[in-house]
């Protein structure tokens, strides 16, 4: 007999047994299915954490050390407007903020809520000249440490850069971006999502204040239309799986926690980044003072997902070659833009490469 | 292991897969084009300032009915929202006067590790 001819006997021969495992699971996905429209999903972003301050929509947590000794310069991460922070303290296992912890380090994070209908009227200096600076202010205070490292994730990024490109003398000691875009023009469909000969972002911001959080996602979902209907097929598919399901709620759950943005500030972002590409092209200026990233000279460590289909790389590759640091690095990683810094990759790839590299710049 | 080129649930899983991502870059293509961003923000305008009127319509209904607008519900939650971040500053007092009352008068109140933590690769030990 030939192999080709032993391998249709062997199949043949597995088929009742695969026809009693596809009739369990499909038994099993009866019970879970009812399960999961029953119960509430795991509790996320638990790791212990102190308020430290909150002010609208502005509030900064800090995360009590594990470790029993701890480095010098405490870290300070910066979340993106659009999304919740708990993205990056999923569950205990899945938390990049456990983690740090666990290796020691003191880590606070700039966390931001839904704006208030009286917060839209926020600008992009109050997030750079005021809200960033103020927990800076808080984490020195706190921590009684002069030095602070920046950790940006996204727009958090961004925000991050536009801050240490004002506040280049200080007190900001490390900068590391997760994906953070900075040539505009390479966001190819957020641009013709913006074009400016249709899209009248005055008219969107006059006519509904905060900019709704229903919006936000819809223009992210729009990047992979069919993805969602996909991924609850696959879910339905792995739903007897508890660590498929607990994985599919705990990203789902987030992604679609997205957040309102402020009205003027979302007039900013359109204006100056998407239209006019400010950043990028060196002309950017935040309250009236000039936000050149050329100026910013700390050590800083870019980390890019290489299927990043919001911030492509394209749109985030300049970032170190303009960036003024001496001590600069770009680490491209397999992984999407959220499996970057969350899941399975991330504790394998990132979150290793991020300790080693902000160690020995934390003494 | 079975084949997973005779497999049906494979190949079921696969084919889903392909058709995610050739439906993904096919929109994509489509998104792409100046017309369908004419065509998006037309829609997107219009629904825009849809909103706006019909949300100032159902003020004067809700005013009549005698019931609270989504408006004044927001406003309580605002009101709700303050009293907890003045809740929030009493605490961060609380553990400011705290630590100034501790010996030392400084930060931390409650006793933290010391930062002296150095990188293994310095000799520093990973606990």
């Amino acid at each position: 007999m030939n192999a080709p001819a032993t391998a249709a006997v062997l199949d043949l021969a597995s088929i009742p047994e695969r026809i009693q495992s596809e009739v369990q699971r499909a038994i099993q996905r009866s019970i879970k299915g009812v399960e999961y429209i029953a119960s509430s999903g795991p509790a996320l972003g638990s790791t212990p954490k102190d308020i430290l301050h909150v002010r609208g929509t502005m509030n900064l947590y800090h995360y009590r050390p594990i470790a029993d000794e701890i480095y010098r310069v405490p870290i300070l991460i910066v979340m993106a407007t659009t999304n919740r922070g708990y993205i990056l303290d999923m569950v205990p296992g899945q938390s990049f903020i456990e983690f740090l912890l666990k290796r020691g380090y003191d880590v606070y994070m700039l966390d931001w809520t839904a704006p208030r209908p009286e917060e839209k009227s926020l600008r992009m200096e109050d997030y750079v000249l005021d809200f960033i600076p103020d927990c800076v202010r808080r984490v020195q205070q706190d921590s009684g440490e002069t030095d602070v490292t920046v950790i940006g994730y996204c727009f958090g990024g961004v925000l991050s850069l536009l801050y240490g490109s004002i506040f280049n003398d200080g007190p900001m000691k490390n900068l590391i971006c997760f994906t953070t875009p900075i040539d505009f023009r390479e966001m190819k469909l957020f641009q013709n999502f913006s074009d400016r000969r249709y899209f009248d972002v005055d008219r969107l911001v006059d006519s509904v204040g905060n900019v709704p959080p229903e919006m936000i996602l819809s223009s992210f979902e729009m990047l992979r239309p069919a993805s969602r209907t996909a991924s609850q097929i696959q879910l339905w598919e792995n739903i007897w799986n508890d660590e498929f399901v607990k994985s599919y709620r705990m990203f789902d759950r987030w992604a679609t926690d997205t957040l309102p943005l402020a009205g003027e500030y979302f007039r900013a972002i359109t204006k100056d980044l998407m239209w006019d590409n400010k950043l990028f092209n060196g002309t950017m200026s935040v309250g009236g003072r000039v936000a050149d990233i050329t100026k910013i000279k700390v050590p800083i460590l870019h980390a890019v997902a290489e299927h990043d289909h919001i911030v492509p790389y394209d749109a985030a590759k300049h970032l170190i070659q303009k960036v003024g640091s001496a001590d600069k690095q770009e680490v491209m990683l397999k992984g999407g833009h959220v499996s970057l810094v969350a899941g399975a990759n991330a504790i394998k790839r990132l979150w290793p490469k991020l300790d080693s590299w902000l160690g020995e710049r934390s003494t | 292991m079975a084949d997973k080129s005779n497999d049906p649930v494979a190949i079921w899983q696969n084919m889903i897969g392909e058709m995610e991502k050739g439906f993904n870059s096919f929109a994509n293509r489509a998104m792409e084009s100046p017309e369908f961003s004419k065509a998006m923000n037309q829609v997107g305008g219009v629904t825009a300032g849809a909103q706006k009127q019909l949300g100032e319509l159902m003020e004067k209904y809700l005013v009549s009915m005698n019931l609270p607008s989504r408006a004044q519900m927001v406003s309580m939650a605002e009101r709700l929202q303050s009293i907890e971040g003045q809740l929030n500053e009493i605490k961060a007092l609380l553990h400011q006067v705290n630590s100034n009352s501790a010996p030392g008068g400084g930060y931390p109140a409650a006793p933290r590790p010391p930062r002296t933590r150095r990188p293994p690769s310095t000799g520093g030990e990973q606990k």
